[in-house]
């Protein structure tokens, strides 16, 4: 019972552009890492505890400007999140020009690999993981 | 199928669809074979209130996309501080509705 291709299609270009737009904000606003991009994590503000994303856009953006050390420090997620987010229009585009649906086979594979225990699981404990390290390192 | 029966499954697992969708389920039950009441029976549905409770409470990680089966968009709100607190917003008055299409979609595998 997957979602319909078209509905997906725009939600993950809605998803795509957002992503653009604030990486493109972030940028504008200068190159102080430390300061931008934990004023819209809604767990941030509630609870004072970094969520387990908080800190790609940081990632990102130290990345960008060469550190790579430093973009790993941050939250290696944000380096996944920049893949997701390279993927995603190159397949889009590809399917909007030839008609195909490769971005759609794409999604459905990756949603049923991720519905197997043996690769949920692993995914779940990286994830808290580096959920703990993040809390660790007060982002 | 017997249209007793038929009101019975509507009167239990109404609250699990649009409802628009709750005449035309009915229609296509009573219009249904027998044999089929079994597998019916058996269908669990997901309530759509437990998916509201679950998107205020775990919305900004993703856990309610995850928990109606859609894996990949809730991958996508976990890796985003689910989608920068604004799609968590969204998805409190998208969920529901989400619930009851996922719902449909799981009666629709038996219906045709």
């Amino acid at each position: 019972m997957p979602l319909p291709g078209k509905k997906l299609y725009s939600i993950l270009f809605i998803a795509c552009a957002a992503g653009y737009i604030w990486l493109g904000l972030n940028i504008s606003q200068g190159h102080h890492e430390e300061n931008i991009a934990v004023e819209v994590c809604l767990i941030k503000h509630t609870t004072n505890i970094p969520c387990p994303s908080c800190g790609s856009t940081r990632t990102i953006l130290a990345l960008l400007h060469g550190n790579i050390m430093d973009s790993l420090y941050w939250n290696p997620l944000g380096l996944i999140v920049l893949l997701i987010m390279l993927i995603i229009p190159l397949f889009m585009t590809y399917d909007f020009v030839c008609k195909k649906e490769l971005l759609l086979k794409m999604y459905y594979k990756t949603e049923a690999t991720f519905r197997k225990r043996k690769y949920a699981v692993p995914a779940i404990v990286l994830i808290l993981l580096n959920w703990i390290w993040n809390i660790s390192k007060g982002l | 199928m017997d249209t007793q029966k038929v009101d019975m499954f509507i009167m239990t697992n109404g609250k699990f669809f649009e409802s628009f969708q709750v005449a035309q389920i009915r229609d296509r039950l009573i219009s249904l074979d027998d044999s089929k009441w079994n597998l019916i029976q058996t269908l669990q549905f997901k309530d759509p209130v437990i998916s509201l409770i679950v998107s205020l409470l775990g919305g900004a990680l993703g856990i309610d996309r995850f928990i109606i089966g859609d894996v990949g968009l809730g991958i996508g709100k976990l890796l985003t501080c689910g989608g920068l607190g604004i799609w968590t917003i969204i998805d409190w008055f998208l969920i529901m509705g989400a619930t009851r299409e996922k719902n449909m979609a799981e009666l629709q595998k038996v219906l045709y």
